[in-house]
């Protein structure tokens, strides 16, 4: 379909004809133009449902001990208070089924002298408080982060992930409206029918997962709202804190007193606060101004197995241990902003709903690739020289389907073969990610499109199916070992890791197959347009897209 | 058909011009506009000022969508343009006349 043939000067049809027509347009090009990010945003952001899982498999010299919070949180403070009794605020993240270390941060008093150095957050063994010696990563964090900021400075890799999600909005709504036949098509699947088959495919990994599809997009842009539509606020409230606080609460700002005065236990404030939550036990501990008189404690609900993921918040006094404060009870609205954040994040899931979020985020990325495969198998003319967007566009797609799964592969793959104790090997591990992706996507420019789609997705294969090899030879934590042990999160990682290379092998299985000649056996209405009269083409790019 | 064509030919360039100020108009005079009505949605609807905000900020991306295709549905440049800023300039000023209620 060519852009000005169709859109401008087009003759004024039916009027549901031309929403159709339209709108098949405009999700043409929004799905091109955002394709390839939405791509990266899809797969990297499936991956993240399994974020404290990569982190845990990402440092193998720890292993997790499940220990109760009000233990956790007290050997954490015994530890502070060891360490820097005299600091601002510490920040204590708790472990939980998931997770494997408790994450301690010292925020040092303001010194307008000397502004202190930067504090590295700290892991800590939970049953014991003591710092805890594990190789350097960003872990599944990294691919969490890359998600919506894109490895782009603030703020731009978040403004181009939401336009990229405006865009995957637009394109759904755009999509539904084209696609009339939505209930027919969801039975429908073609293997090797050349162009039909990726329409098919296309149209059942979108219609399969279409409530997931949209709701993750429009849940994904409610993440950033604050950022990206700031203006209802601003049109309600002289100052955006305002606004915080009426809708969570005043956060413990109080200043130091001056004057010492020992820190309560904490494990009674925990304890009062899981009688108030149907007995869930705090996630974050934030403690202000310890052993000052002034001093506070805030805990923060975990919210596993809670569609709303805004924490509740209570404070109690650190000296006292009255309750000074705690986040109102949300109304419709902030309460509907974060279910939708829960819905999201997925953190309310348990491990079956887990691997269910997995298979649906995979469905988005297999749309979006086949969608962006399908731009080009329809405006390929069959004996006749591609044009130089055609070109373009099949090696974007190859550069950003087939060679991104092997970046993500050699992420990993670093992480095991770096140096556990070589300095900055956490950024390194990331380098990995980034030459191997595009490195990749530059070397496939060198062979024939359709050599380089088989030869970048067989090595994905390869890269996959060799990380249970190397994790086995480079760590006491191998399949077998695990399986025999019964270490449920390493052998399924390794296992998830063999799987997914089954699936790029078979990809790339797929692309090598010699397309058969679609002329046999196409209904006449699909057939190539090189001979069909006007109205037939333009009914069937109606219909088809 | 044949003289369309010509006519299509001799007069691409404005063609081009025409698209870039529809998708312009679409992204940001479509997010102008969305801002502008989510906004004054949260200045009228009655209730806690902080709900009324976050209807608003929930509501505006369903809003920016539909104007965006609308934009480019209608052929009309001039309606699309017209409709997209001045909702944005109409919505915008009455929430500066407005002022914040809290």
């Amino acid at each position: 379909m060519n852009v000005r043939q169709s859109f401008p000067d087009r003759p004024a049809p039916a009027p549901a004809r031309a929403l159709r027509q339209s709108m098949a347009w405009i999700h043409a090009w929004l799905g091109l133009l955002a394709g390839w990010i939405l791509f990266a945003m899809f797969l990297t952001g499936t991956a993240s449902y399994f974020r404290p899982e990569i982190t845990q498999w990402m440092q193998p010299e720890l292993r997790s001990a499940s220990v109760p919070a009000e233990q956790a949180a007290q050997a954490a403070i015994g530890h502070l208070q060891a360490t820097t009794p005299g600091d601002q605020q510490w920040f204590i993240y708790l472990p939980d089924d998931r997770t494997a270390v408790t994450r301690v941060f010292a925020r040092a008093k303001p010194n307008p002298e000397k502004p202190p150095a930067r504090r590295p957050e700290m892991k800590l063994d939970p049953a014991t408080g003591q710092p805890l010696e594990a190789r350097d990563t960003r872990g599944g964090e990294h691919f969490y982060r890359f998600h919506f900021q894109l490895q782009l400075p603030h703020p731009w890799g978040r403004w181009l992930a939401g336009v990229c999600a405006i865009f995957m909005l637009t394109a759904i709504i755009s999509g539904v409206i084209t696609h009339k036949r939505i209930f027919v098509d969801f039975f429908t699947l073609r293997w090797s029918k050349g162009q039909r088959s990726w329409l098919d495919a296309h149209n059942a990994s979108a219609v399969l997962a279409l409530p997931f599809h949209a709701m993750i997009t429009y849940t994904g842009l409610i993440t950033l709202v604050a950022m990206y539509m700031p203006w209802p606020v601003k049109a309600n409230f002289d100052k955006p804190d305002a606004f915080t606080t009426a809708a969570y609460g005043a956060p413990a700002e109080a200043k130091a007193s001056g004057n010492p005065a020992p820190l309560l236990p904490v494990t009674p404030m925990i304890e009062a606060a899981a009688r108030e939550w149907n007995g869930d036990r705090p996630r974050t501990i934030v403690i202000r101004n310890p052993n000052d008189a002034a001093a506070t404690v805030t805990l923060l609900r975990a919210t596993a197995g809670r569609l709303n993921a805004r924490p509740d918040s209570i404070t109690f006094s650190g000296v006292t241990g009255k309750e000074l404060s705690r986040s109102p009870s949300p109304g419709p609205a902030i309460a509907t902003a974060g279910v939708m954040l829960g819905l999201h994040l997925g953190h309310f899931a348990g491990p079956a709903l887990r691997w269910v979020y997995f298979f649906m985020g995979l469905t988005g990325a297999a749309m979006v690739g086949t969608g962006l495969v399908l731009w080009v198998v329809k405006r390929r003319k069959p004996n006749a020289a591609p044009f130089f967007g055609l070109k373009l566009v099949e090696r974007l797609n190859i550069g950003a389907i087939a060679c991104l799964p092997t970046g993500m592969a050699a992420y990993l793959l670093a992480n095991r073969l770096i140096p556990a104790d070589l300095p900055g090997r956490a950024e390194l591990e990331v380098k990995a990610m980034f030459w191997t992706w595009f490195g990749l996507a530059i070397l496939s420019l060198l062979r024939p499109a359709r050599r380089a789609w088989i030869e970048t997705l067989g090595l994905a294969a390869i890269a996959f199916a060799a990380l249970p090899v190397v994790n086995a030879l480079t760590t006491d934590r191998g399949l077998i070992g695990s399986l025999r042990a019964g270490d449920g999160l390493f052998a399924g990682f390794d296992l998830a890791m063999l799987a997914i290379a089954a699936l790029c092998g078979f990809a790339a299985l797929k692309a090598s197959a010699k397309p058969k000649p679609p002329k046999q056996k196409a209904a006449p209405s699909h057939r190539p347009s090189a001979s069909v009269s006007k109205p037939a083409k333009v009914r069937e790019n109606a219909d088809a897209l | 058909m044949k003289q369309d064509r010509q006519s299509r030919r001799t007069a691409a360039w404005p063609d081009a011009a025409r698209m870039t100020a529809r998708a312009v108009t679409a992204l940001f005079g479509g997010y102008a506009s969305a801002s502008a009505l989510a906004s004054l949605l949260a200045r009228l609807l009655p209730g806690p000022p902080a709900e009324a905000s976050a209807w608003g900020m929930i509501l505006s991306f369903l809003i920016f969508a539909c104007l965006a295709l609308w934009a480019f549905h209608e052929r009309r440049l001039i309606l699309v343009a017209g409709v997209l800023w001045g909702s944005a300039l109409l919505a915008g000023g009455a929430v500066l006349l407005l002022g914040t209620r809290a």
